[in-house]
């Protein structure tokens, strides 16, 4: 059984690098043959809005709907949504809308190793 | 021993509280994986032997240093990897990672 990296993302995708450093290593977990779940909590959420359309940066919505095609698991936290304005369904296909408590402690239990990328 | 990865995202000049590592990494193997602005205490002796003497081993992305303009310029104790490295770092090689 593969084991699973569990990264857990606190920073929104325009604020700095962080979100991309997130994707890329969840790339190469998954090209390695690990699973992963990746959960987005506080400005963390924003990465799963459909319709990003960053002009001059990578668009990191569109490359974890990527990630979620091939198998990630993506859970970002609905009352941080519903505080930034975001909703059930408008999420990127492919991710969830989920909670720490039912979501974030499943990973935490099933993970066998955690990243945090925060600030 | 237990081993623990600190993962270090910030510039050595904004505000990181190395003393964080000591404390949290008493007795353990210590290494630190720097991302981002943090591959600055690659290329700052200084700012570099300061980090060094708060852990054992450094990973430095060669991305992040390459985006900056420091392409293979990391020196001494401080190792350059790429992203499925990094990967096996933290998965297999330390016990568990926390972000500084």
């Amino acid at each position: 059984m593969a084991k699973t990296m569990v990264i857990h993302l606190r920073t929104g995708s325009m604020m700095s690098m962080d979100s991309n450093v997130a994707v890329k290593l969840a790339r190469a977990a998954l090209e390695k043959g690990y699973n992963v779940h990746m959960f987005g909590y506080g400005e963390g959420i924003t990465v799963i809005k459909e319709g990003q359309d960053p002009k001059r940066f990578p668009n990191v919505g569109k490359e974890i709907g990527e990630l979620a095609a091939k198998g990630m698991t993506v859970v970002v936290c609905e009352t941080c949504c519903m505080a930034r304005g975001i909703h059930r369904g408008e999420e990127v296909k492919g991710t969830k809308v989920g909670s720490l408590t039912n979501d974030f402690s499943k990973f935490i239990k099933e993970g066998d190793k955690m990243i945090t990328i925060a600030r | 021993m237990t081993s623990i990865l600190f993962v270090m995202l910030k510039s050595p000049h904004e505000n990181v509280n190395l003393e964080l590592v000591d404390e949290l990494g008493k007795g353990s193997k210590k290494a630190a994986l720097l991302f981002e602005d943090a591959v600055y205490y690659a290329v700052d002796k200084k700012q570099g032997k300061h980090l060094s003497e708060h852990v054992d081993e450094v990973f430095v992305m060669a991305d992040d240093l390459a985006a900056r303009g420091f392409k293979g310029k990391a020196t001494g104790m401080f190792k350059e990897i790429d992203y499925p490295e990094a990967v096996d770092v933290i998965m297999e090689r330390y016990d568990r990672t926390v972000t500084i």
